[in-house]
């Protein structure tokens, strides 16, 4: 049986396919950028979800990354029990280019991320294909964009909400793509000698004592971007993947959302404003920061960005209250 | 007619198919789930605050040691239940267990972690050292102590024996671990008589070379740790024999293995074999056979051989000369005192998130069963204990504070505290590790649930760096010999903490209420009485025999038994006072309130300690007061374990799977993964 129920003006379009439920980001024009309507109609699908025992797979089509999948878009679905990418995929958090530093839980998926390409991937707003992202666990499986189709078919006449029945049907479309010669995950020593170093400062000069090869590119222009990134941002987004790697996603949610309450009131800096006119509005692509250097962003400031917001008016993120019994163990391991 | 309409019903049911589905009458109950203690239970106060406090000092640093190892590779990360947990393979035979100790030492050197730690000065960089031996010291002991054999033991005798001309060649090359120490003080015939040691020096100033040898083989160096497969160097300590004299105990340098690992010629090495805990530390056993080494080599700081053999010393006095010999190795024992409270913290942390999700029987029938915290009789075996663990906590902080501001004039009082607390830590350590172990039951006895395993690995802290007993017995000693010299000054008490004794005796109130039990000047006052009295009384005794002619170590021997007592009541107040300081920081609000209760909880059960009823500073009447005070706490204390384990600052993956989902960490398909 199934059923569309949703308008030309709804941002989050839905289908019913049996005990499937398929959410899609419904905003094209603006690359699915999420907007409030968005994340409050998903919250209110998967809070029903949750107590309707007539679903039991939820599939947002964004966890089916077929294309490019970036800040708030991993937010939707890096969280998520399954994600599929394809030969299409493009990941990044790329939000210290502009002032901002990876949230929406991502202190949580990327600090779990082997050894500290976490860091790397967080600080550099590296772009990962999707062989990388099953290589190092972003994602959980890969098929090939031609097979999705038959995948979304197949994943719609289930009716068990078991996680291995459900990830036994993924892995008939499945495949295990090449990394490519050149890609970043072939040079995780390097990045974990650099990128476990204590400070940003730090992480600088280690990439700058690797360059040997004139040649190899890529550890030039690592550096490069480091260096056009907001120092805050930097410094701020580095503490927080440190922090979050003993947090529970809860947790760690809590905490962005302060971070995220200092950045856009602009209390200590207004990078993010000069991020989003550089890169986005004027696309002059050269953001003056303030301040302007690492070495003026001290420890205290760091510190301001993780505690409370000094307002009547704010209070810290309630997450909602989750039943006590019969939580999936998974989501069990995340508290 | 009801009885024939029901039976007409059933027989329908059964003839005709497609009919419309019955309510079923049974319902299966609901498989027992786990369901995290996080869910239920609330913290009462800022837990991050807490930790801060308790670990005092480097929280950055440690986190950083943290990361450091829950991401790699070597530190055998195994998922259970969905987490990631870090712990050695135990399961490894000791020659592999040996290969990864060394590998991760290795790695950490590789990433800094060790940078400064013998070139660096300063309290902040040995403050730090601390901070990472107690991080080191949570994932397993073998590391901990292959470190602090090298960096404490070896370094630290280059540090605080050797001179200029030492530290100029040796603190570069072992901080980058280019050179690998070892540390032969202990012999087969000899250990806690350092003295007695058999191994002999004597003096070619022909060459310019000592000649150190075995004579005979209970002479044999034994337990040397990192000797039996990878130091290439090591501290000798040995009996100097310069122009037919002999000088004492002195230390010297001496290589055992060449670059490519071969054993030294004149040098034979053994190895002391499996043991029952830390087989990933190469314990060795050493023979000297004339070997020779230079006469720089000789350790100086405080005695020296001049080129044509004469022995040079500032100090005259041979007791003074091996006291001021022995005081360097004070970091040691300190290490291993503060080293073993977090230890404990790791069984508490698992035994009680284990007992807020394990039930076990239902009080009355259809209840769900009773989690195992909720029992009094559970909360009596660990609520105790975690106070326990609050005030070793701050004791070790105090020790370690005590100890990187040290002065000559603090020595003897570092001496006399390191020894206590040391003793006092260790023991409880053990004893907190048996209760978790017992109360995690069947699930304590599987090594990677940690909490029985930890016990194997650290029961040898009671032995090493000073035997325990030996220790509260000098703890004694110095009590004795201070009272000695306080008559001497007007019967003015200073230093040890026992000023007290300058003010009139304490009394305990006859009738102990809630209010005054819980009052921390009655506490305090309770446990001075105890060391007052028995500090008086172990005086009179030992002098009584000293009156009869007998020396005075025959009497110290004749009194062991009031010795022990006096050594414990020094130690529980000194461990107290530490905790009220603490608590004394902290400004009005809920996390002083739990924190006070916690100090409760602590003195009263010393107040429970069979000294009291034995000598009588409490009654009968007062000891049942303060019993039932006890079970009235750890019922108030019971909301609060969780918050108060929490504030331990432990990364979940160095807990075990039974402190989460120790169910799913057990389900069939974790076993086909």
């Amino acid at each position: 049986m199934a059923s569309s129920v949703s308008s030309q003006h709804d941002e989050v379009l839905v289908e019913e396919k049996s005990f499937a439920r398929i959410l899609t980001l419904n905003r094209p024009k603006q690359l699915n950028a999420l907007s409030f309507q968005m994340v409050s109609r998903i919250l209110e699908l998967f809070l029903a979800y949750e107590e309707d025992p007539n679903v039991k797979l939820v599939i947002l089509k964004v966890s089916i990354l077929n294309g490019i999948v970036m800040g708030g878009g991993n937010g939707a679905s890096m969280h998520g029990r399954f994600r599929v990418a394809t030969e299409n995929t493009l990941f990044a958090m790329p939000e210290t280019a502009v002032g901002l530093f990876p949230d929406v839980g991502a202190s949580y998926f990327l600090s779990r991320l082997p050894g500290f390409f976490g860091e790397y991937v967080g600080l550099t707003g590296a772009r990962l294909d999707g062989a990388e992202m099953l290589a190092c666990g972003l994602a959980t499986h890969f098929v090939p964009s031609a097979k999705l189709p038959m995948l979304e078919a197949a994943l719609c006449e289930i009716d068990s909400s078991d996680p291995g029945f459900i990830s036994s049907i993924i892995c008939q479309y499945s495949e295990q793509p090449s990394l490519k010669p050149q890609s970043v995950y072939n040079r995780l020593d390097v990045i974990d000698r650099c990128f476990s170093q204590k400070t940003v400062e730090e992480i600088l000069s280690a990439l700058e004592r690797e360059v040997v090869d004139p040649r190899d590119d890529w550890i030039s222009a690592t550096i490069r971007t480091l260096k056009k990134a907001s120092p805050t941002s930097l410094k701020i987004s580095l503490r927080s993947i440190r922090v979050g790697r003993f947090q529970g996603v809860g947790p760690c949610l809590v905490r962005e959302y302060r971070m995220v309450s200092h950045v856009m009131r602009g209390e200590f800096s207004k990078d993010l404003l000069e991020g989003c006119r550089a890169i986005l509005l004027d696309k002059d692509k050269n953001p003056k920061w303030e301040p302007s250097k690492l070495e003026l962003v001290t420890d205290t400031i760091v510190d301001r960005y993780f505690s409370k917001v000094k307002d009547e008016d704010w209070e810290d993120l309630k997450l909602p209250v989750r039943s006590k019994f019969n939580l999936p163990p998974h989501v069990v391991a995340k508290l | 007619m009801d009885r024939a309409y029901q039976r007409t019903r059933i027989l329908t049911n059964h003839l005709i198919p497609n009919s419309p589905a019955q309510t079923v009458c049974l319902t299966s109950n609901e498989c027992l789930s786990y369901s995290p203690p996080e869910l239920s239970e609330k913290y009462a106060f800022d837990v991050g605050e807490m930790r801060r406090l308790m670990d005092g000092h480097d929280v950055e640093e440690r986190d950083r040691l943290f990361g450091l190892i829950i991401q790699s590779k070597l530190f055998n990360p195994r998922v259970r239940g969905g987490k990631v947990f870090v712990s050695p393979d135990y399961n490894q035979s000791m020659e592999q267990q040996r290969e990864m100790t060394w590998k991760r030492i290795e790695y950490l050197s590789e990433r800094g972690v060790f940078r400064g730690w013998m070139t660096g000065k300063g309290e902040d960089v040995e403050m730090k050292r601390f901070a990472c031996f107690e991080v080191l010291g949570l994932f397993d002991h073998s590391i901990s102590i292959k470190l602090g054999v090298h960096f404490f033991l070896w370094g630290g005798a280059i540090q605080f024996f050797g001179t200029k001309h030492h530290h100029d060649k040796w603190l570069r090359d072992t901080e980058n671990y280019l050179i690998k120490g070892c540390f032969a003080m202990t012999e087969l015939g000899h250990g806690s008589n350092v003295r007695g040691i058999e191994t002999v020096t004597t003096y070619d100033s022909n060459t310019g070379e000592f000649i150190i040898n075995t004579p005979c083989e209970s002479a044999q160096k034994y337990w040397i740790g990192g000797a039996a497969k990878h130091a290439t160097h090591t501290i000798v300590f040995s009996q100097l024999n310069i122009n037919g004299t002999n000088e004492g105990v002195h230390a010297l340098i001496a290589q055992i293995r060449d670059a490519d690992g071969n054993v030294c010629p004149n040098i034979r090495i053994a190895d002391c074999g499996h043991k029952i805990g830390l087989n990933g530390v190469d314990n060795g056993r050493i023979w000297f056979d004339n070997v020779r080494v230079p006469r720089e080599n000789l350790l100086n700081s405080v005695a020296d051989v001049s080129p044509d053999g004469k022995y040079l010393s500032s100090i005259k006095d041979p007791d003074q000369r091996f006291a001021a010999f022995l005081s360097p190795l004070t970091a040691g024992r300190v290490n291993i005192a503060v080293n073993a409270v977090y230890q404990s913290k790791v069984g508490l942390a698992i035994a009680i998130r284990y007992a807020l999700t394990r039930r076990a029987f239902s009080l009355k029938a259809n209840e769900p069963e009773v989690l195992l915290l909720d029992y009094p009789s559970h909360q009596r075996r660990l609520l105790p204990l975690l106070a326990k663990i609050y005030a070793m906590s701050f004791a070790a902080n105090y020790l370690k504070m005590l100890y990187v501001k040290r002065t000559p004039q603090s020595n003897k009082t570092i001496h006399v505290v390191s020894s206590s607390f040391k003793a006092t830590i260790t023991w409880s350590n053990m004893q907190i590790l048996q209760e978790c172990r017992e109360a995690c039951g069947g699930q304590g006895l599987k090594t990677e649930n940690r909490v029985g395993h930890l016990k194997a690995e650290h029961d040898v802290q009671s032995t090493f760096e000073g035997d325990n007993n030996i220790l509260m017995q000098q703890v004694s000693k110095a009590l004795f010999a201070e009272y000695v010299a306080a008559q001497k000054r007007n019967k003015v008490f200073k230093g040890l903490g026992l000023e007290h004794m300058n003010k009139p005796c304490p009394v305990i109130p006859s009738q102990l209420t809630s209010t005054t039990l819980r009052c921390s000047q009655f506490q305090m006052d309770a446990l001075c009485l105890r060391e007052r009295e028995l500090l008086n009384r172990f005086v009179a005794d030992v002098s009584q025999c000293l009156a009869r002619g007998e020396s005075k170590e025959h009497s110290f021997n004749t009194n062991y038994q009031l010795a022990e007592d006096l050594g414990k009541a020094f130690s529980d107040q000194a461990i107290f006072q530490t905790f009220v300081e603490a608590e004394a920081t902290l400004a009005a609000g809920s996390l002083k309130d739990v924190l006070g209760m916690v100090r409760s909880l602590y003195a009263l059960t010393c107040l429970e300690d069979v000294t009291y009823l034995r000598y009588g500073y409490l009654s009968v009447d007062n000891a049942a007061a303060v019993r039932g005070e006890i079970t009235k706490l750890c019922s108030e204390l019971r909301p609060h374990a969780l918050a108060l384990v929490s504030s331990f600052g432990i990364p979940d993956a160095f807990l075990s799977p039974i402190a989460f989902n120790w169910v799913d960490a057990n389900s069939w398909s974790s076993v086909q993964h």
